[in-house]
């Protein structure tokens, strides 16, 4: 800065260079450190607490400077501020919708009050969220507290909710996890990262001095993520939910795994994202848009640049012009630069052109924009993406080749799509398997947007009504929270590989069908699960493109064919023990329950959600995919033509593993299925050893959800284990005896699950 | 430096491909006008440069030669000399770009000019300003009275006729035809974008225009509803941006019409800067059709010198 301050008149006039950026003050949020001697506490029970003899973590601004330090918290603070959540959720949840909604719009006018200091600290951190989305996503929320008795009948709070996110995630990204938990009516534990604690603790004195009971928020710094797993091992803990970078989000599902606790993941860091420019674009905003997401320092995914060939060169040329004179971006630290040099270095050595804004400087943590043409999917940089401001260019023929480049990613974030052409753009939109598209614009993000992430991109939805079910559950008893256990010691590699004991089917009794064999009930393995996979993938999208009007007359004619073969179904419920009455009134409602999944087939439907933008929006349900489903012992028969048409009735396929208990129901059913209409490979069905089976089904990436019922350590197990590529899991615990077992027959089922067998995009095509 | 654009065959299919988003095009306005425009000795500079690219201008019904003429002086020395002196720009050459006058005024503005010992351009508007509908036979010869009166350049308006009904062909022969009338004059083409709907119109008649030999593009006549605003500004210098890519050929862009203060100018300057780069921030590609504007801007140096806000009457009138 010295240097240019010398600067006369008459040499800028001559370069027309723009002066230094104006330092922006900061004196607000200084002085609010100040106050708490730059040593930030923990925020437990409405109030800042600095424990004595803790150790501390340095917190850094933007610029890598020393801002404050924060305390660490460690397993007594835990308890304290877990048994704080706990009556802080009692507080908070008995006060009727119309306060909570109250104490979430109080909130907006004190962050209005604390403005400079708000948005100073929010800048100082480099949170990424502007004061005004936060307003937004309050205002927004607030109105879901207010109506949650009336739009959400039926449901009820968790209890205490732990958001945890990694040290790079934005404050935007933590917020729209905590404020639905709060607005629902859950206590809230935060773990934030280096980059929100700061900004975390303000908001949570902040909102305590708008009207939040104390522990209803309450926030713990740590020195790394695994403080989430720490907080998480607390029996009060009802649920977990991450946001951050993939590594962490796969450490903290393992460190959880057999907690008993559900742990869901959105992974919306570093995830590979497609922009798609079709030759019907105006390439000239595509290029601009670029310029604005491609290169930041914080930018929260790698985007891919898709480009139709026979545009290739106008918009490179275009880039190359804009892109004079941007300026080096800053990188984390020097091994970063590092690594950039060598995928740098590696891609020219494979014959890559590099579009650079400058030649890089000689030293220093920083490296320019950089545009590596010639890219495939199958170079290095673009298949592990490193940091820094590097995007590599991809070309593509047809349309239709353009989301097959698209979608060959393990990730499902975010796609952003540019053409001028209406259809192609819903169509490209439509068929393109990520959470969020925008089209003709980049990184849209809004709270009224229902956003799951794809594949590997996430297992919960965040946004839009949708989103607000994750901190939900049935208020009738139907269905049991999982139940908090310790973590068992097991060896993870072997689980599922001992023998299994042959099943034997007990020996024909009178009442035993005469068409099955009375032998024993087929042993299936892991090259089964995988035919079946194979078979399912295959269908599956068909089944999906299929209208669900379609879709309910091929569970009608299930039912229809429940019907017919009612004496044999339910003489082998007989089989495991109940009565003929009560197996005859199982299959009756079974066969009701098919019905019901035929009439929901076209019930679950996208709406246009608003935005304060000028455009439209879509929020449009989907498939899983491939679903795993390893039935309960109890209830045989009702338990999997619900699950059964929980999945297919929204364009699931399915793969079912019977109870080891009681397989001949689900053996008798195979004929019924034989009979109807489904079209083969799109529900499967595989008896065998469940672990067995479990461990099959965990390891193969195809299988997107995996919904269990089985033992203690069959949880365990999934939750460690699907972790990487992530699923999305539904858990049970089967306790001896049936104890504290769901209720199938209770209505409620339905919804719930058919909430969990669809999973959400939202479309943004704004509009002048 | 470069040579002038010396035009092309007109290429319709060029002109057909032409996709122009609207709300991305807003988008991208709003983030030019949002970004942080130079301060101190950077917004002096700024500013200066603006006063070279301003095309000092008097389109009225009552203008008479004694007007003129103070136009004239005032856009040699359009800055007081002890401002400039004070940042060391006295002796810098800062006159405005040109002075732009109606064809009948030309005569009155090249003598005060040429009595004054400078070669500052006259610009005169021409070609039935500022509807443009007259025969063109009477544009045309509008054109070369002008020339022969000593205008050095030319605005020319198009036919929007012929634009909002796509007769491409027919307004690329007209501006060819105003071309040649212009001989060495330089000519800028004025597009009117308030009365062409929409911004892919304005993209295609940037194109026609340029095909045609245009030196500038200029966005309206000052006379229309609406007049230069930033959006359609940078669809504009896209296409300014596209031709030159297929050309290699820079032509030149003028907004006018409504640019009043020292900040728009600022954010003007910005826009180029960010668009096509620095190149064009000379008054040879860039160019503020204004009248008022010069006022402000001499304003904010006198405060950038002083420390002191001026009072109108403190600079000297045009």
């Amino acid at each position: 800065m010295a240097g240019s301050t010398n600067k006369t008149v008459h040499d800028i006039f001559q370069s027309m260079e723009s002066g230094p950026a104006a330092a922006s003050s900061t004196s607000t949020a200084q002085a609010w450190l100040n106050n708490n001697s730059h040593l930030l506490g923990l925020f437990i029970d409405g109030k800042s607490d600095v424990p004595a003899n803790r150790p501390s973590r340095m917190l850094t601004d933007c610029k890598g400077t020393q801002l404050c330090s924060a305390v660490v918290a460690v397993e007594e603070d835990v308890s304290v501020c877990a048994s704080s959540s706990l009556s802080g959720f009692r507080t908070w949840s008995e006060l009727s919708c119309s306060q909570r909604a109250n104490v979430m719009l109080r909130m907006v006018g004190v962050l209005g009050q604390h403005g400079v200091c708000v948005s100073e600290m929010f800048d100082l951190c480099d949170a990424a969220c502007p004061p005004a989305s936060l307003v937004r996503l309050l205002q927004f929320y607030s109105s879901w507290a207010q109506l949650r008795g009336t739009l959400i009948p039926g449901w009820t709070p968790l209890g205490v909710v732990l958001v945890v996110v990694s040290d790079d995630c934005s404050l935007y990204n933590l917020m729209i996890k905590v404020l639905p938990a709060l607005a629902m009516g859950n206590s809230v534990i935060v773990v934030p990262g280096l980059r929100t604690a700061a900004p975390a603790l303000l908001l949570a004195q902040l909102f305590t001095a708008a009207g939040l009971p104390a522990g209803a928020l309450n926030v713990l710094t740590g020195s790394d993520p695994s403080l989430g797993a720490t907080v998480a091992a607390n029996p009060s803990i009802s649920y977990v939910t991450y946001s951050g970078n993939k590594q962490d989000g796969v450490t903290l599902c393992k460190a959880t795994a057999g907690f008993g606790v559900p742990v869901s993941v959105s992974s919306i860091l570093g995830a590979r994202c497609p922009f798609i420019v079709f030759e019907s674009s105006d390439i000239d905003s595509a290029v601009d848009a670029v310029i604005q997401s491609a290169f930041n320092k914080r930018r929260e995914v790698h985007w891919v640049l898709c480009v139709q060939e026979s545009v290739q060169d106008r918009l490179v040329s275009r880039l190359r012009l804009r892109m004079s004179g941007m300026k080096s971006v800053g990188l984390q630290s020097e091994e970063e630069r590092f690594l950039v040099e060598a995928a740098v270095q590696e891609a020219s050595s494979r014959g890559a052109t590099l579009v650079q804004s400058c030649a890089p400087p000689p030293s220093g943590a920083q490296y320019p924009p950089t545009v590596i043409c010639g890219a495939a999917p199958s170079s290095p940089f673009v298949v592990c993406p490193p940091p820094g401001p590097l995007l590599p260019l991809l070309t593509f023929r047809s349309n239709s080749e353009a989301v097959t480049l698209a979608n060959h990613s393990p990730h499902g974030q975010a796609a952003s799509i540019w053409t001028e052409e209406l259809t192609l753009a819903l169509e490209t939109a439509k068929s393109v398997c990520v959470g969020s598209v925008c089209v003709n614009s980049v990184s849209v993000s809004d709270p009224c947007l229902p956003v799951s992430g794809h594949k590997d991109s996430g297992s919960c939805t965040d946004g839009g009504a949708e989103g607000l079910y994750q901190f939900l559950r049935p208020s009738s008893s139907s269905s049991p929270p999982l139940p908090r256990s310790s973590r068992l010691s097991m060896d993870y590699s072997h689980f599922g590989s001992a023998a299994p004991p042959a099943i034997i089917i007990p020996d024909a009794s009178a009442s035993a069908p005469k068409s099955l064999p009375q032998l024993v009930c087929p042993d299936g393995g892991r090259k089964d699960v995988r035919n079946a996979v194979e078979a399912a993938a295959k269908v599956q999208p068909g089944w999906m493109k299929k209208s669900p009007s379609a879709r309910a007359q091929s569970l009608l004619s299930l039912a229809k064919g429940l019907e017919g073969k009612r004496r044999d179904l339910s003489s082998s419920i007989v089989q495991t023990g109940l009565s003929l009455d009560k197996a005859d009134e199982e299959v009756e409602l079974s066969i009701a329950r098919l019905s019901d999944w035929a009439a929901y087939c076209d019930k679950v439907q996208g709406g246009t959600p608003s935005l304060p933008l000028s455009g439209s929006a879509l929020s449009l349900p989907e498939a899983l995919g491939v679903v795993g489903v390893v039935l309960p012992d109890k209830n045989p028969l009702l338990s999997m033509v619900t699950l059964l048409g929980a999945a297919i009735a929204y364009g699931n396929a399915v793969i079912l593993i019977p109870s080891e208990k009681s397989p001949l129901p689900a053996l008798t059913f195979i004929q019924v299925l034989q009979a109807s209409d489904l079209p083969a490979g799109l529900v499967n069905v595989i008896t065998g050893s469940r672990d067995q089976l479990t461990a099959a089904l965990a390891n193969h990436s195809v299988i997107k959800a995996i919904w269990y019922w089985g033992s203690a350590e069959g949880v365990q197990f999934l939750q460690h284990s699907c972790s990487s590529p992530l699923k999305t899991l539904l858990l049970s615990s089967q306790q001896k005896g049936g104890k504290g077992a769901r209720d199938w027959t209770h209505p409620s089922v339905l919804e719930e699950m058919g909430r969990n067998a669809v999973q959400w995009k939202s479309v943004w095509i704004p509009t002048a | 430096m470069s040579a002038r654009n010396p035009g092309m065959n007109l290429d319709l299919e060029w002109v057909s491909k032409v996709r122009v988003n609207t709300q991305a095009v807003l988008k991208r306005a709003q983030q030019i006008q949002g970004q942080k425009l130079p301060k101190k000795q950077w917004q002096a500079a700024w500013l200066l440069k603006a006063v070279t690219c301003i095309d000092l201008t008097t389109l009225a019904g009552d203008d008479t030669p004694s007007n003129v003429h103070r136009l004239c002086l005032k856009a040699i020395q359009p800055v007081r000399h002890d401002l400039l002196k004070e940042m060391d720009m006295h002796d810098k050459g800062v006159t405005t770009g040109a002075v732009c006058v109606y064809p009948s005024r030309v005569a009155d503005a090249v003598k005060t000019l040429k009595a004054a010992n400078s070669s500052l351009p006259v610009a005169s508007v021409a070609t039935g300003f500022p509807a443009g509908q007259t025969p063109l036979e009477t544009r045309l010869q509008e054109v070369r009275l002008a020339v022969a009166d000593g205008a050095t350049e030319i605005d020319i308006v198009i036919n929007r006729m012929l634009a909002l009904t796509g007769q491409w062909e027919a307004m690329y022969d007209e501006i060819r035809q105003f071309r040649e009338a212009c001989g060495d004059a330089h000519m800028k083409t004025i597009l009117a974008i308030g009365e062409l709907g929409t911004f892919t119109n304005v993209y295609k008649a940037s194109l026609v225009s340029m095909m045609a030999g245009s030196d500038f593009i200029k966005t309206s006549t000052g006379k229309e509803s609406v007049n230069a605003t930033y959006p359609v500004a940078i669809v504009m210098v896209r296409a300014i941006r596209d031709y030159f890519l297929c050309t290699g050929h820079k032509v030149g862009f003028k907004p006018a019409g409504g640019i009043r203060t020292a900040q728009e100018s600022l954010v003007w300057l910005t826009l180029i800067k960010e668009e096509l780069g620095n190149d064009w921030l000379c008054p040879l590609l860039f160019r503020l059709g204004a009248s008022s504007l010069l006022a402000d801007i001499e304003r904010q140096i006198y405060h950038h010198v002083t420390g002191q806000y001026a009072a109108y009457h403190e600079l000297p009138m045009a």
